[in-house]
């Protein structure tokens, strides 16, 4: 029997979900970790974590599915500050900051917000569709 | 008699509608995937003259997958470069939250008429 198109559509809805929770909570670790620095002098601070998404394409029901391809991290260079009271300083009084820009992560959080709603749009309006063909069966007086 | 058709015409244009659903639900789901071309069902009146003569692979056993006969009328659209985002994704949301909004009108109106005509049937048997 074919997939029913409604349930897969509420599936790939909740796949999309899925994906937009998870870039939350990797924008979350990093806005809580903003100011993780090491403990030992001259350790390195917390470093960005990055996401990324793909498709993957179910051959059997031609849906296209959204899916986590990667969860990395960000390369790019840490915060250098004076900062000579903190345990991180190395000998030089300089503390590594991690290499998050709150900015950033906020704008990126927007995004990640209005895709979860525009998934959860697509949640309610399939349940509509459905909720209208059961109606049919309503009998009609 | 004339052989009534609406139901089957009405069933036809209520899977379509499904099937545009999932399509719709495709590309917001990829909304924000790099590479991510945006899909769309060719229009219903296309599939509709398409769907009848087509070869399709037979289903004999509960495990094979049964062939959607909406499915080959799925396709990957392209776009210029203006609307294609740097990522490579063309998906435009407020597009597609609009033609959700037009699918669930126009299955409104199906189940409605399939209604209506299922009550005018009533009507006359009871008679």
């Amino acid at each position: 029997m074919p997939v029913d198109p409604l349930s897969l559509a509420s599936r790939i809805a909740s796949s999309g979900l899925n994906v937009q929770e998870t870039r939350m909570r990797i924008l979350s670790e990093n806005l809580a970790n903003a100011q993780s620095t090491g403990n030992t002098p001259g350790e390195d601070a917390y470093r960005r974590k990055t996401i990324s998404f793909s498709w993957e394409l179910d051959r059997a029901t031609g849906s296209t599915r959204a899916e986590i391809a990667k969860i990395d991290n960000d390369p790019g260079e840490f915060v250098i500050e004076y900062d000579p009271g903190n345990p991180a300083a190395d000998n030089n009084g300089m503390v590594k900051l991690p290499n998050v820009n709150v900015l950033v992560e906020l704008a990126d959080m927007r995004e990640a917000n209005r895709s979860y709603e525009a998934n959860l749009q697509t949640v309610k309006q399939t349940r509509e569709l459905v909720s209208m063909t059961i109606e049919l069966l309503r009998s009609s007086q | 008699m004339q052989p009534i058709q609406l139901f089957e015409l009405a069933s036809k244009q209520s899977h379509w509608l499904t099937v545009r659903q999932t399509v719709v639900a495709g590309n917001i789901a990829n909304a924000n995937t790099p590479g991510y071309a945006v899909r769309e069902v060719s229009a219903f009146e296309a599939v509709l003259d398409q769907t009848q003569p087509q070869v399709r692979m037979a289903a004999t056993q509960p495990g094979h997958i049964q062939e959607d006969p909406m499915r080959g009328a799925v396709r990957s659209q392209s776009f210029g470069d203006v609307d294609v985002q740097p990522s490579g994704n063309s998906v435009n949301l407020p597009e597609e939250m609009s033609k959700t909004g037009e699918i669930k009108r126009m299955y409104e109106l199906n189940t409605g008429m399939v209604k209506a005509f299922h009550r005018m049937m009533l009507l006359t048997v009871r008679r």
